[in-house]
């Protein structure tokens, strides 16, 4: 594409790229080590727990614990490059040293949901093959169920307290074990990461050679991540992200964030590492410009941030609507917001109008959508600081090309909605060992997304909902996005998810679950205020009221669940 | 009653409580409390309000002896107890709603606790030496003063007292009933069943007012239950150093009985009423995310 057909780099700041055309460095690793020789004795990590203890790993000291972890992995674990090394573990100190140090040894990452069931386990495990795998000790029963299923040679196990002070990491291992009663005894062969670290750094004294021996047995375009996802058609499939897929992702979303004072940010990451908006954005991104990164175990009950909020200067956070929307009615939220903060970003899923105005009001400060998928690394778009339209997923990243397309796939009219598909270095190499799956979803290299969008004239873009949540009636597209933004509105409601059902008459009828945030809303009064905002055909025909949403980890409200439950109950 | 070697360890435990509560605090907690005068004035009502006058009422029916009715006024103008965040916890209360309850009923004591101290024994004829009150009241502001400088300094040090000075007011309890009841049989045999009734009376009165204050104000159960739990439950451990440090001889002695015999029975009555709560209140009850009142 030529630069007159990629309108919305009018709307980049004077100070970026409209293309970028490598990445800095060839692999993770190297980037690993250059950056930690820039900001050496910086904070680059702070694990801080619900009751304000905390630990904190310098830039310098993630760089050596790490090192040491490669050569753990490589000397001592015995494997090799290319090797998958999975890593199920919430986000805490433990987390960067087992990251980079995977990529150091020229492994494949492979991020696994820390609350994954045994058998969800299993299934990750027979189709990535791991070798070796870090895991958090409350979980550790699990995998001993997991691993009679599938062996796993290389285990290593953590703490959520790990590299805290003494004293409270005591404290904090006492309470979980006697108090929480989480910890279990762990059953199976295993070394601690302390351990681990210790081994790897004897190991490295009898090296020959540098730690740059094993990056450079690897190549850019080798996988660096098996990032697994439900993806467009709903079977778990680990996306093939490689070194410069990452790297370049990461470069390009850092391009569009401005006002970044190297080596001064505080970056809260309440979003889980594994995700892969944390984990390319929170964890890189900010790794890559020397910020302080606050990195919050378990953000639930949302008060867990509140020690996180009061200890340090937050410049920056990332979130999902779910996350946004809970800060903005919690009190002490409200009443003393982050005085720091320069702005947040939204993923992940939709960010609903209501919510972004809530938080510009207790903040002052807007929250820029942005908008990817895992198949992504995962960011295609973002809104420009300053230029940030509500609504709007904002424009693509530099050297990113995004369009709408029809069915046959061909170019829609501008404002006409169409399939969103994407161009660019961060798209992925393919599925792991699914062929047919990749040929289905990169076409002619294209990235198809799998979720309707609207361009307007400037070239910001807008997604109206997921392809496949679109509900039909009579003969009408309704899309569940714009009636829970209404819904959303009330301020009666708490949070919504709308879906369709099956229905006689007009084939889909829509249906609204609703958690109330005012105990006397009723269904009447859901529907009377819908048909203010609504055509009449999208206006509800059931409304449900729940005592919660199934959410996903990251909080994402998942429809498919709601719809298989309707499914069922009309099957009988 | 209580030696000297005592007086030394509860002086210290109260001191560590203290700067718990303050490496609990920061600034912001202030303005917190500032923002929402609602919740401060109910606490305010209730802790000093209610509580000394149903004190004073309890000391001025009860045929019990001088020393008594000091000790019964003194416990029923002591601040919210660390201890009532835990119950609010347990009850599923409104935590947030009480430790500002707490707080605040704390630091506006140095002010009211000797201002309806003073009130209700010049109306019952007692000498209460209110200078050493105030006096123990400040000295105790400065644990809680270092306890947030502490936190602002370094926010684990800051973290592992709070966690210790929470431990500590439960510690507390068991402290009494392993060290002071078996050396005291003979005074607890010997006391009179006024005594009992009154330190025993005075938490459940307060959970009842402080629950029937709530409901008139039309509050939501979940902060129904954290005021009437913060009303009924005191600082007993400040009440005893209190005595330790202002009263001397036989008298402090006997005053210090009331806020002995309240600590132990508080516990078995808070527990009682967090039961109650739990399978009473919490049944059929929407879910109140929103708000501290």
């Amino acid at each position: 594409m030529q630069d007159q057909e990629r309108p919305w780099t009018a709307f980049y700041g004077p100070s970026v790229r409209k293309t970028i055309d490598a990445p800095q460095y060839r692999t993770i690793g190297d980037f690993i080590s250059a950056t930690a020789d820039v900001y050496g004795d910086l904070p680059a990590f702070t694990a801080c727990l619900p009751n304000g203890m905390n630990g904190t790993l310098t830039y310098r000291q993630a760089d050596e614990m790490s090192d040491a972890m490669a050569v753990y992995l490589r000397e001592v674990a015995g494997l090799n490059a290319g090797d998958r090394v999975a890593i199920q573990l919430p986000n805490g100190l433990s987390y960067p040293i087992a990251a980079m140090g995977i990529f150091k040894a020229g492994c494949v990452l492979v991020n696994i949901n820390p609350l994954y069931t045994a058998e969800e386990m299993v299934k990750q495990f027979k189709d990535a093959e791991p070798k070796a795998i870090f895991i958090v000790d409350m979980f550790a029963d699990k995998l001993a169920e997991a691993v009679k299923e599938f062996a796993i040679p290389t285990v290593i196990v953590t703490r959520v307290a790990e590299y805290l002070p003494a004293m409270p990491k005591a404290i904090v291992g006492l309470v979980q074990k006697y108090w929480d009663k989480t910890i279990h005894p762990i059953t199976i062969p295993h070394i601690r990461l302390p351990d681990a670290v210790d081994a790897g750094r004897m190991s490295k004294k009898t090296l020959d050679k540098g730690l740059e021996a094993y990056r450079s047995m690897i190549d850019p375009d080798d996988v660096a991540c098996l990032q697994y996802t439900g993806g467009t058609t709903g079977v778990s499939k680990g996306a093939m992200l490689t070194h410069t897929n990452i790297l370049m992702n990461m470069e390009q979303t850092m391009e569009l964030i401005p006002n970044l004072d190297k080596g001064k940010e505080v970056a809260l990451t309440a979003l889980p590492l594994y995700h892969i908006f944390a984990f390319t954005v929170n964890f890189l991104g900010f790794y890559s410009i020397g910020a302080h990164n606050i990195l919050i175990p378990n953000p639930r009950p949302l008060s867990n941030l509140k020690r996180a909020f009061e200890n340090y200067k937050i410049t920056w956070m990332s979130g999902v609507n779910t996350l946004f929307n809970g800060l903005n009615g919690e009190v002490w939220f409200q009443d003393t917001p982050p005085k720091h903060l320069k702005f947040a970003s939204a993923g992940g899923m939709a960010l609903q109008s209501v919510v972004a105005e809530r938080w510009e009001a207790v903040t002052g400060k807007s929250v820029l959508e942005g908008y990817g998928l895992t198949e992504s690394s995962p960011v295609l778009t973002f809104n420009p600081f300053g230029k940030t339209r509500l609504n709007s997923i904002g424009v693509p990243l530099p050297s990113t090309d995004l369009k709408c397309v029809d069915e046959d796939g061909k170019d829609v009219p501008q404002g006409e909605p169409g399939e969103l598909i994407a161009k660019g270095p961060q798209i992925m190499k393919g599925y792991w060992n699914k062929p047919e799956e990749t040929a289905k979803t990169i076409q002619n290299g294209w990235l198809l997304t799998g979720d309707i969008g609207v361009m307007d004239e400037d070239g910001y873009f807008r997604v109206v909902d997921r392809k496949k949540d679109m509900i039909l009636v009579s003969g009408f597209n309704v899309y569940p996005n714009e009636i829970e933004d209404v819904i959303a509105a009330h301020p009666g409601v708490e949070e919504v998810a709308v879906i369709g059902v099956p229905d006689g008459a007009s084939g889909e009828a829509v249906k609204a679950f609703i958690v109330k945030r005012d105990e006397t809303l009723n269904k009447d009064a859901v529907r009377a205020y819908c048909k203010e905002h609504l055509t009449a055909y999208k206006v509800p025909k059931t409304v449900e009221f729940r005592e919660e949403l199934p959410k996903s980890n990251v909080g994402k409200i998942l429809r498919k669940d709601l719809r298989a439950e309707e499914l069922s109950k009309a099957e009988g | 009653m209580v030696g000297p070697l005592e007086q030394a360890i509860l002086a210290l435990m109260i001191f560590v409580i203290m700067l718990g509560m303050g490496a609990s605090l920061t600034p912001r907690d202030f303005t917190l409390a500032l923002k929402r005068p609602y919740g401060l004035m109910i606490g305010v009502v209730s802790q000093y309000g209610f509580m000394p006058l149903i004190g004073f009422i309890l000391a001025s029916t009860l045929p019990v002896s001088d020393p008594i009715k000091i000790g019964i006024l003194i416990m029923a103008c002591m601040p919210g107890g660390t201890t009532s965040n835990i119950f609010t916890y347990f009850s599923k209360g409104n935590l947030a709603l009480s430790v500002l309850m707490t707080v605040t009923s704390t630091v506006f004591g140095v002010i009211l606790i000797p201002i309806v101290l003073v009130v209700y024994a010049g109306a019952l004829d007692l000498d209460i030496p209110r200078e050493n009150i105030i006096a123990t009241l400040v000295l105790l502001l400065v644990p809680v003063a270092i306890g947030m400088v502490l936190r602002k300094f370094n926010s684990n040090v800051g973290a592992v007292t709070e966690f210790m000075g929470s431990m500590l007011a439960i510690f507390f309890i068991l402290f009494l009933i392993v060290s002071w009841i078996p050396r005291n049989w003979e005074f607890l045999l010997t006391t009179t069943w006024a005594t009992y009734f009154g330190s025993v009376v005075l938490g459940l009165f307060g959970f009842a007012l402080g629950y029937g204050f709530s409901i008139l104000l039309k509050l939501h159960p979940r902060n129904a239950r954290t005021v009437a739990l913060e009303t009924g439950i005191q600082n007993g451990p400040l009440a005893i150093a209190i005595i330790a440090f202002t009263f001397a001889g036989t008298e402090a002695q006997a005053i210090m009985a009331v806020p002995v015999l309240y600590s132990l029975f508080i516990v078995i009555t808070s527990t009682m009423v967090t039961l109650w709560f739990r399978r009473v209140n919490t049944a059929n009850e929407q879910p109140l995310p929103n708000g501290l009142l």
